[in-house]
């Protein structure tokens, strides 16, 4: 199993000058560490006009600087919204290729379009449109990091042939995932060899099924890139203390604050008629899961909170669903101290990791991916 | 924390509908209905809902417009004015105010749900261009909104959430104020959306002069079976939602 830690970086209210500095010297602070533990990812949202719930609009950046203090640790997208009006395709290749390049190869870059009305409206995009350009946008990245030169003349954007530079590090270039929250985003993933970055906990029939059609359909894919990614990560609340009532205490704060905070925002589906979001994205689900601030305080089913021993029959579980990793959002709007957060990462590095690690670190997920035979890509 | 709501309510306490809860519900068969939602520009977000709720981020109003040939009261149309919100993590719409042409339903939607409703004339006319909307408050023009280029969609695709009117109920035998939540069901037969238009809004006649239209949103046009169901649920409208919310009934 794969472990990384999410980050939102999300600054609560009263808002001083230091609010977000100090949101960021912590979440670098806890990558550093997860960089010493032996974590295998840092992901890092981009929202844009998210009050409080997201304040990493520019997350290359920081990412940029999470590499540049860690030696070890695998920068990711979680995800680079795939909408032109936020970011030219051209751009996404070029700043994720200088990502790559100055973390020594180990970008990993997700993709996804956006679900919330105030992002999508903010840069004027159509809601309907977000599937066909993250689409054509997966198509053409690859295409740009690996051609010397580059044409395109498609139905979102054209441009005439240019060297796209720099190019990645790694070769043939960098792992590309799928935010998968929309029922069936998990088969685009897989029709197109991309892995799948699960941002919304499931049931373990329900995952497990979308599981199982994933791993039968990315074997007979049309890959998009020159190798397939054939991972399957979720996603989680980590919380691990030796007291175990503690432990899912301040879990269920993280998991709270997250709904509550996820459900003032307006999606795309509640104020727009269309089919392109059959579902409120991540936001509902996990809105579900863990209940809200007024609900009595209650863990679900699966959740990775409370003593080392919890957390790992939790991931046991998830294991036995068919993920190779999970992702966790240990910290939310600030609601735990800083040294409870760094204090569970080393708990759970130390008792449960271990449990779940064979063999050599991750390596260059690009190597680990699948070859796409010649003349495919 | 969010945002929450510092409305004062006070001012508005007095003219709120005082509803008896019962197990009252209506049913109608074939209404049709408009919604145009557009986002509103205002600089205290929080002073528009009441302590109890959230504002969402951004703010949008809708315009909600029910017309149905017959019901148990007769043929009525029904504008609303109401405001996205959240209760605690619930997507709700806050009433700021309603029309109906219908004076015995209105007393009911008064009595029984919380209505904040008075007289008005409503036209609501589909085309199979556009979708046009007015309201007149006596004899003057206080709404003209349309859809116009529908396309369909489907049901599915189309949101309504519960109101929250704020109004007095008797609880342990006192007059208190709270805001009522009204669940509607709908089952469609079809739905169109198409380019939001809205030609003129009396903010002041709707009763609150903060609510300046911004941003054009989404505009709806569908036809289905509504039903508003029984009162379930209550809340203090000065504390927290997740904290000060009472269910009345089960049904």
């Amino acid at each position: 199993m794969e472990f990384g830690i999410f980050m939102e970086l999300s600054v609560p209210r009263p808002w001083t000058a230091d609010s977000e500095r100090q949101v960021y010297e912590n979440a670098l602070e806890q990558v550093r560490l997860a960089d010493e533990l032996g974590f295998d990812y840092v992901w890092a949202v981009e929202h844009h006009f998210l009050e409080e719930y997201s304040h990493c609009s520019g997350p290359d950046i920081f990412l940029s600087a999470c590499a540049a203090q860690t030696k070890r640790i695998r920068v990711g997208h979680g995800v680079i919204p795939c909408v032109p009006q936020y970011q030219s395709p051209i751009r996404v290749a070029e700043r994720a290729a200088v990502l790559d390049i100055i973390s020594g190869g180990r970008l990993e870059l997700g993709t996804g379009r956006s679900a919330t009305w105030p992002e999508l409206s903010g840069f004027n995009a159509d809601p309907d449109e977000t599937k066909k350009t993250w689409d054509e946008f997966v198509r053409v990245i690859p295409k740009m990091w690996t051609q010397e030169r580059f044409s395109w003349d498609g139905r979102m954007f054209s441009m005439p042939e240019r060297a796209i530079l720099p190019k990645p590090l790694q070769k043939p270039h960098p792992p590309m995932w799928v935010a998968v929250t929309s029922p069936g985003t998990e088969v685009d993933a897989a029709d197109r060899g991309l892995g799948c970055l699960g941002l919304s906990p499931g049931g373990f029939a329900d995952s497990e099924k979308k599981v199982l059609n994933y791993r039968k359909r990315i074997e007979v894919c049309d890959p998009v890139g020159a190798f397939v990614n054939d991972k399957v990560l979720t996603v989680n609340f980590l919380s691990c203390n030796e007291d175990g009532d503690l432990g899912r205490r301040n879990g269920l704060k993280v998991a709270s604050m997250f709904s509550y905070m996820a459900a003032q925002l307006l999606s795309a589906k509640e104020v727009l008629p269309t089919h392109s979001y059959p579902s409120e994205g991540l936001l509902p689900a996990l809105r579900r899961e863990s209940g809200s601030p007024g609900d009595a305080a209650k863990s679900f089913k699966g959740v990775t909170m409370g003593t080392p021993d919890d957390v790992a029959d939790a991931i046991t579980a998830w294991e036995n669903v068919g993920f190779d990793g999970i992702n966790f959002i240990h910290q939310f709007m600030e609601v735990i101290p800083q040294q409870y957060v760094l204090d569970s990462m080393r708990l759970f590095a130390e008792e449960v990791m271990p449990r779940f690690k064979t063999g050599t670190t991750t390596g260059s997920a690009a190597a680990a991916g699948r070859p796409v035979p010649a003349g495919v890509a | 924390m969010p945002l929450a709501g510092s409305l004062d309510i006070r001012p508005l306490v007095d003219g709120a509908p005082e509803v008896v809860l019962d197990d009252h519900e209506l049913k109608v068969d074939d209404v049709d209905i408009l919604q145009v939602l557009y986002e509103i520009r205002v600089d205290d977000r929080e002073a528009l809902v009441p302590p109890a709720l959230n504002p969402t981020i951004p703010l949008v109003i809708s315009f909600l417009v029910y017309r149905a040939k017959e019901s148990v009261y007769g043929p009525f149309a029904l504008a609303q004015l109401r405001l996205t919100a959240r209760s605690g993590v619930r997507p709700r719409c806050y009433l700021i105010s309603a029309r109906c042409d219908n004076p015995e339903l209105a007393e009911v939607l008064a009595g029984s749900w919380g209505f904040r409703v008075s007289p008005g004339e409503i036209s609501l006319r589909r085309f199979h261009d556009r979708v046009d909307c007015s309201v007149h408050e006596d004899g003057r023009l206080i709404l003209q909104t349309s859809l116009v280029d529908p396309v369909p969609v489907t049901g599915h695709d189309v949101q309504y959430p519960p109101g929250m009117h704020l109004a007095r109920v008797t609880r342990d035998g006192v007059l208190k104020p709270r805001i009522v939540q009204v669940d509607s069901e709908y089952v469609f037969r079809r739905a169109d959306r198409g380019r939001p238009e809205l030609t003129h809004f009396d903010r002041q006649a709707w009763g609150d002069a903060r609510l300046v239209p911004d941003i054009p949103v989404s505009a709806s046009f569908a036809a289905c079976d509504l039903t508003i169901a029984n009162v379930r649920y209550i809340c203090n409208p000065d504390i927290p939602a997740s904290e000060g919310t009472e269910k009345v009934s089960d049904a």
